[in-house]
């Protein structure tokens, strides 16, 4: 919508804007002085609408992710979050800055997506709000996901449908829902338990949990999404603890939902980072992984290799079927006599992300743990 | 039979009415008194505050000043996020205090604070009351329970964080159920105490 309108009601305070605004349809803007004048996209689509299934459908995989349960099984898993349907709001017209809000510390967490040449930081203490954001980067539409309760942060293609925030959990995970089937994807498994598209699986992108200044650091370049959400929140209070120190929620043993299996081979709250295919699934504990830079497992009889980036301070996970070797070097990894960098090892790589533990051996307890 | 049942039935609305003018005589007595009116002011302005940080919409932050309104308000005042809950409209930062600003919400709080106030007031001033010999000193803290438990129900399993139980179907089935079970109980309460005041 129209930027003078928005910069008027600023001006004007207010008293004036509950009065005028009200009147003027719902155009996804916030008044006031945090706010960043600004759209993405200036639709003019109501937020958090729920009667928007029109059939359209999020683009799906040639494959299904391996699931270690039986859909049904998911299924009667879900549990109520104790919200309503949309009652945690996706953002659906993000606006971003070239420069950090100023509450962003610089060992905050953000969630750093870089697609066709385009980087973007979401904010962990933004999205804890949120959720979800249905965004476009490097001209493609995403949806860019955050599960306070199991730490995992994942990018998913969402073509014409935006995704919301259903209100249920299945092992404490962030179950979403596509406006345009109505079908319930939970974050983790990436894969429908209810609805028309149930079975598939959507397709993903790397989403990269790390500090801002690391990623401001790797990306100068990069814009970061702002607090101007169309949301009346109070971004500086995470409902469930802190990161920056960790407290709360994020360092107790204690989970909030029962998880759908225990595992006691690391603190629930440890971060793995996983990777799962359409065969099976491993995690390496974050922590050994930067310290010592490779790790090796498998998943069945296929061996994987994952690489620390020390820059970012997080890892990735390639398939490594023929075994080859892959040392540290003081500027990346040697493989074949060959140095790479940590993100572009010439193996298959494998979609990875970090997660806390107890959601990852809930959902995939056959997984390998590798420490 | 039916002249035993209308007899019955008068006898019944005989007993409300009395009750209803008992508890109004009550409330109308305890708010005379300077006590009571204190009472009244410092329990509801302390249970209000507490149910808005029960909620979350009321704490402390980065220090700062700002009023900032959503651009719709009207419609998304009447958004319901949750059992109880709607959406913020607005945010205000005074200093280090941050309050989100949610009409209806706003709304139950200061119904809910008026009832705890009450009960607290006509509890205590009964009691020290000469001639209410029936109301032990616990009353009030009794008829303020369920007022205090409603500030939880708004928050859904996060306060489970805090008590360290795990989130089941059955107890965030039951938060949906307390707020309203606390209205109920409070009106419940603020009835019995009225009864039991000697109004003449």
């Amino acid at each position: 919508m129209d930027l003078s309108r928005r910069r008027l009601l600023t001006t004007v305070g207010a008293g004036v804007t509950l009065g005028g605004a009200g009147c003027a349809g719902d155009d996804g803007s916030t008044t006031g002085s945090r706010s960043v004048a600004g759209s993405g996209g200036g639709t003019g689509t109501p937020s958090t609408a729920t009667d928007r299934s029109d059939g359209s459908k999020p683009p799906t995989a040639d494959g299904r992710l391996h699931l270690d349960y039986e859909i049904g099984t998911l299924e009667e898993k879900i549990v109520s979050g104790g919200v309503r349907k949309d009652g945690i709001p996706s953002i659906d017209d993000p606006t971003f800055a070239e420069t950090p809000p100023e509450i962003l510390a610089p060992d905050d967490p953000v969630f750093g997506v870089v697609r066709d040449g385009e980087a973007k930081a979401y904010p962990q203490y933004i999205l804890v709000h949120h959720e979800i954001v249905n965004d476009t980067v490097g001209g493609n539409s995403v949806a860019v996901t955050y599960c306070p309760l199991t730490g995992t942060a994942q990018g998913f293609e969402r073509g014409p449908v935006e995704f919301g925030v259903s209100g249920r959990l299945v092992n404490s995970n962030l179950t979403m829902y596509d406006r345009g089937t109505d079908s319930w994807w939970p974050q983790m498994l990436a894969t429908a338990i209810t609805g028309p598209l149930t079975g598939e699986s959507l397709r993903e992108f790397r989403i990269t949990w790390t500090t801002w200044d690391r990623w401001s650091s790797t990306y100068p370049e990069t814009t970061v999404l702002t607090e101007d959400t169309s949301f009346s929140r109070r971004y500086g209070t995470d409902p469930y603890g802190q990161y920056n120190a960790k407290r709360g929620y994020y360092s107790s043993t204690r989970t909030l939902f029962e998880p759908l299996q225990g595992d006691s081979r690391a603190h629930p709250k440890t971060v793995v980072i996983g990777t799962r295919t359409e065969t099976g699934a491993v995690a390496f504990d974050k922590g050994t992984l930067l310290s010592q830079r490779v790790l090796t497992g498998n998943i069945g009889d296929t061996p994987y290799v994952a690489v620390a980036d020390t820059d970012l301070e997080t890892g990735y996970v390639y398939a490594n079927p023929e075994s080859a070797t892959v040392e540290a070097a003081d500027d990346g990894y040697t493989l074949e006599g060959t140095t790479h960098d940590a993100d572009s090892l010439p193996l298959d790589r494998s979609l990875a992300f970090d997660a806390m533990w107890f959601a990852w051996a809930g959902f995939y307890p056959e997984s390998a743990y590798v420490d | 039979m039916s002249t035993d049942s209308a007899a019955d039935g008068a006898g019944v609305a005989a007993r409300i009415e009395r009750l209803l003018r008992h508890t109004a005589v009550a409330v109308r007595g305890a708010l005379t008194r300077r006590d009571g009116q204190l009472l009244l002011g410092v329990s509801g302005l302390a249970y209000f505050l507490l149910y808005l940080a029960g909620l979350r919409h009321l704490g402390f932050g980065p220090a700062g000043y700002e009023v900032s309104v959503v651009s719709n308000p009207l419609t998304r005042a009447f958004r319901q996020v949750g059992p109880f809950q709607w959406e913020p409209i607005a945010l205000v930062v005074v200093g280090p205090v941050e309050l989100l600003v949610s009409p209806l919400n706003v709304l139950l709080g200061a119904v809910l604070a008026s009832l705890v106030g009450l009960n607290l007031a006509v509890s205590a001033v009964a009691w020290r009351g000469p001639s209410a010999c029936r109301l032990g000193p616990g009353a009030g803290a009794v008829s303020g329970l369920p007022g205090l438990l409603s500030g939880f129900a708004c928050c859904g399993p996060t306060i489970l964080l805090v008590v360290g139980v795990q989130a089941s179907a059955g107890l965030l089935s039951l938060f949906q159920w307390l707020l309203p079970l606390t209205v109920v109980a409070l009106l419940g309460t603020l009835l019995w105490v009225g009864s039991r005041v000697e109004t003449t």
